[in-house]
């Protein structure tokens, strides 16, 4: 007698859409965490109110990820979430508002200073991660986002500017003396230190 | 390109935001200005050391898990 045929192989289960949206929620989103966590600690200077404004924008995230175009820059769009949130919830809380004027900060160029001493900036490998996070904490709050962004995060000029709000150009202008004021700042604790010389005063 | 208009893009040629032709100019001003290429090669390293500095840290995994109750309620 002949074999019955065998079964119709089972149809693939269909996810629901809420197993899709989580799927792509994780893979395109909650990949980020630690990004928007360091971000987080930068503009808040504290690991409590970083824990609670990346929880909030993963929130504002997931509800609103049918407006996130997928595929595309999720990174960016995390990170503007975050900041939004930042601006609206946070900054008064944590930091006291800025009165900085930031085109009366002269940049000060570290180069010229150690050119003859430690052209190859050695002295930098000296200084730990601490007293550089502190360092980059007493920046103003424009210069640290951009170089943050830039320096630590990776974005392009065109990434930071969408993120900010500024145009391009005042990203290169903020970032050229982010760096210089930051550089000037470490440069002063290594000579503090003794890990440099430095330039007579 | 003299060593004012190459020093004017350092930081755009390190973060690699220049065109093919710029990059070239600067590339090939760097070849013959020692003194340029030392300060590109100060502040390439310090640009370095300082991602090296600040990407050790991530989220603690208890974050992971309170924005996943969150969601997910898991």
């Amino acid at each position: 007698m002949a074999k019955p045929p065998p079964p119709p192989p089972l149809p693939p289960p269909v996810p629901s859409p809420v197993d899709e949206k989580r799927v792509g929620f994780e893979r395109e989103a909650l990949v980020h965490l630690d990004v928007l966590y360091r971000v987080a600690l930068r503009l808040t200077g504290n690991p409590s109110d970083a824990d609670d404004l990346v929880q909030e924008t993963m929130l504002k995230a997931y509800r609103a990820w049918d407006q996130y175009e997928k595929g595309t820059n999720a990174k960016a769009w995390l990170l503007t979430i975050l900041r939004h949130a930042f601006i609206n919830e946070y900054r008064r809380k944590t930091r006291h508002p800025e009165t900085v004027d930031l085109d009366a900060i002269e940049p000060f160029a570290v180069f010229p200073e150690v050119q003859d001493e430690d052209p190859q900036g050695a002295f930098f490998d000296r200084i730990v991660d601490d007293e550089v996070l502190r360092a980059i904490d007493k920046l103003p709050e424009a210069f640290r986002e951009t170089l943050v962004l830039s320096d630590v995060e990776g974005m392009s000029y065109q990434e930071i500017a969408g993120i900010l709000e500024i145009p391009v150009g005042t990203v290169k202008s903020r970032l050229f003396r982010a760096r210089h004021l930051l550089q000037a700042k470490l440069y002063d604790y290594a000579v503090e230190m003794g890990y440099i010389k430095g330039s007579p005063a | 390109m003299n060593c004012r208009e190459c020093v004017e893009h350092l930081y755009e040629f390190l973060d690699r935001e220049l065109t093919p032709d710029v990059e070239r100019e600067i590339r090939e001003h760097l070849e013959d200005c020692p003194p340029c290429g030392e300060q590109f090669d100060f502040e390439e390293l310090f640009l370095k050391f300082l991602r090296a500095r600040c990407r050790a840290e991530g989220a603690p995994p208890e974050l992971k898990k309170r924005v996943l109750r969150e969601l997910f309620g898991e």
